[in-house]
């Protein structure tokens, strides 16, 4: 199978600085794809090479096996990457459906097309198994699980056939990760959709995870499908492995 | 969608809590009862609320300021805000009026001093969107900037600063006893036998229009969500530099529109024309539930709002046993109730 994403190679300099170097890694659709790496690896860089707000400086990165340079975050859509960030990129004071499809209206002649609208919302968050009882209320009214559901439900919709998502369940209560990685495993059952889940909870990588790539100070730890990763070393491989060991050592030796 | 289980029947109260416009209902209650009893202890509620001349002494106050509001209302939901309304209402009119002086038809008059306007709109607007100062500051420059430049011109060529242009505007048809009445299809007056001056039509017809924009088209959308979080609109596509900049324009334009009126219906354009509406406009918009902060408000709230300042400014002339000065502590009090109140509002509805 030709994977959905390949990074062959790819670094990013940023002046003197390194922030990745020699990345590889494949994702496949129907997949998802745990990125994992402490603060400071290279995670944000390399989402932003994906979603084409940086360029790569070496390597290249293939996308269904043809080579793509992404110059602005807007080719980076239209090929058909979405990416949900942190923030989300919601308006809490408007309604669920406006918020679902804010710059892409749907219009009937000069006005908007509200039942439309409406009815699309309700049926594309039902999808991912959210029952949005009533899509004209502010978002605001929405719980942070629900959200994070709104923008991936707005991004599959508007054609994402690769989906990165960047730590979507780092700011919400246990609760809500339940029902975000409840959302993100309907989205791999959709089956046509390749996932780039970056997290640094290694339980949650563990759950859902079908292939996983390490990041560590910009370079790839390990990489590979759930058969070919040494499971029970998931933690020790996101700090760093060695460090970690350095660190133990340390301790003990008090 | 009715058969969900889920759907609680909120009813009319509760659904209605979560309308922008909801503080300035009540405001507009308040004040209309207050000023009925006021006026019926004093003995002027016929003057004020049944004579036609009393009528008209406040409606015609709520349309002038309610077309600045209009654009106060849609610049603030978009975050931004215009101090040089009034400003550009006097070098609207100054402008008008030295056209006609040097002989430019009235109606070509009319088109040239809209350009200009819109022009010096599109500047603001480049200005606060490319140097990203906050747009308080920009247009601060254009309240001192805009009045300057419209007196600098009379005095240059004319050497006054009010310019009289009775004699280039026609009088009515059969000659009415006031010169000023201008037989003309912009600024339709009493000469129609319209009750209300031109400015009360205009306002009624923009507020449609613009309810509706707001409302029901892709730019009302973008204008709430450039206000309320722009990085996120720019981020799904919202052209929120473009929207901005389409704002001050209609900013610009709405008080050229009261510019010209201005000099029609009063036969001269005043230096001091326009003077501290923009901070009237600006109360409206409060009044009637914009967020200084941008991405909440309406464009009906800010009309209610004028309407709300309008009858408590000329009531009060009906109300002798009130002190004038006291008028303004009242309406600062107003104010500063009617943003907590709205401030209020909009909290419950992000809890929900």
């Amino acid at each position: 199978m030709i994977p959905s994403i390949e990074f062959r190679g790819v670094s990013k300099f940023f002046g003197n600085i390194i922030a990745l170097k020699d990345i590889s890694f494949k994702v496949f659709k129907g997949e998802i794809t745990a990125l994992l790496g402490d603060n400071g690896a290279g995670k944000s860089t390399l989402i932003k090479l994906l979603s084409g707000v940086h360029m790569p400086s070496k390597g290249e990165i293939l996308l269904s096996g043809e080579p793509v340079n992404f110059k602005s975050p807007r080719q980076a859509v239209s090929a058909g990457i979405g990416t949900v960030y942190q923030d989300l990129a919601l308006q809490p004071l408007m309604s669920v459906t406006r918020n679902f499809f804010l710059g892409r209206e749907i219009t009937k002649g000069l006005f908007l097309n509200m039942p439309l609208m409406n009815t699309i919302t309700k049926k594309e968050m039902a999808k991912l198994g959210i029952d949005v009882a009533d899509p004209t209320q502010p978002i605001g009214t929405m719980s942070g699980g629900q959200r994070q559901t709104l923008a991936i439900a707005r991004a599959i919709y508007f054609g994402a056939n690769v989906l990165i998502l960047d730590e979507p369940t780092s700011a919400l209560g246990q609760k809500q990760q339940l029902e975000v990685l409840r959302t993100i495993k309907k989205v791999k059952e959709l089956g046509d959709i390749a996932i780039i889940f970056i997290t640094h909870n290694d339980m949650h990588a563990k759950l859902l995870g079908d292939r996983f790539a390490f990041l560590n100070r910009g370079k790839v730890l390990a990489e590979g499908s759930r058969d070919e990763i040494d499971m029970n070393n998931l933690r020790p491989l996101m700090a760093g492995g060695a460090e970690l060991e350095k660190l133990e050592t340390e301790f003990s030796r008090r | 969608m009715a058969s969900d289980e889920r759907i609680r029947d909120i009813g009319l109260i509760r659904r209605s809590i979560s309308r922008p416009e909801l503080g300035s209902v009540f405001g507009l209650i308040i004040i209309v009862i207050t000023f009925m009893t006021l006026t019926s202890i004093s003995g002027t509620f016929g003057a004020m609320w049944l004579n036609p001349i009393g009528i008209q002494a406040w409606v015609e106050l709520a349309a002038f300021v309610g077309i600045l509001a209009i654009g106060a209302s849609l610049l603030m939901i978009a975050g931004e805000f215009d101090l040089s309304m009034g400003a550009n209402i006097a070098l609207a009119g100054h402008s008008f009026a030295i056209f006609l002086l040097f002989g430019v038809p009235i109606e070509l008059a009319i088109i040239l001093t809209f350009i200009e306007l819109a022009f010096l709109g599109f500047v603001i607007g480049v200005i606060v969107v490319r140097t990203g100062l906050p747009s308080f500051i920009v247009t601060l420059a254009f309240w001192f900037a805009s009045r300057g430049f419209a007196v600098f011109l009379s005095q240059t060529f004319f050497n006054q600063s009010r310019l009289s242009v009775k004699a280039n505007l026609k009088p009515p048809p059969g000659g009415g006893e006031d010169p000023t009445l201008i037989d003309n299809i912009f600024a339709f007056d009493k000469a129609f036998g319209v009750p209300f001056d031109a400015e009360v039509y205009y306002f009624i017809i923009l507020v449609f229009i613009v309810a509706f924009i707001t409302n029901r088209t892709p730019y009302g959308n973008w204008i709430y969500a450039s206000g309320g979080d722009p990085v996120a609109a720019r981020a799904v596509g919202v052209p929120v530099a473009r929207v901005k900049i389409s704002l001050f324009m209609i900013s610009t334009s709405l008080a050229c529109l009261l510019g010209i009126l201005t000099v029609m219906t009063s036969g001269a354009s005043d230096p001091k024309a326009g003077d501290f509406r923009e901070l009237h406009a600006i109360a409206a918009a409060v009044i009637g539930g914009c967020a200084l902060t941008g991405g909440y408000g309406s464009v009906v709230g800010a009309v209610l709002g004028a309407l709300i300042f309008a009858i408590a400014s000329r009531g009060i002339n009906f109300v002798p046993f009130i002190d004038n000065n006291l008028f303004r502590v009242m309406l600062g009090m107003l104010i500063l109730g009617s943003a907590l109140l709205n401030q209020f509002l909009r909290d419950r509805i992000v809890k929900g």
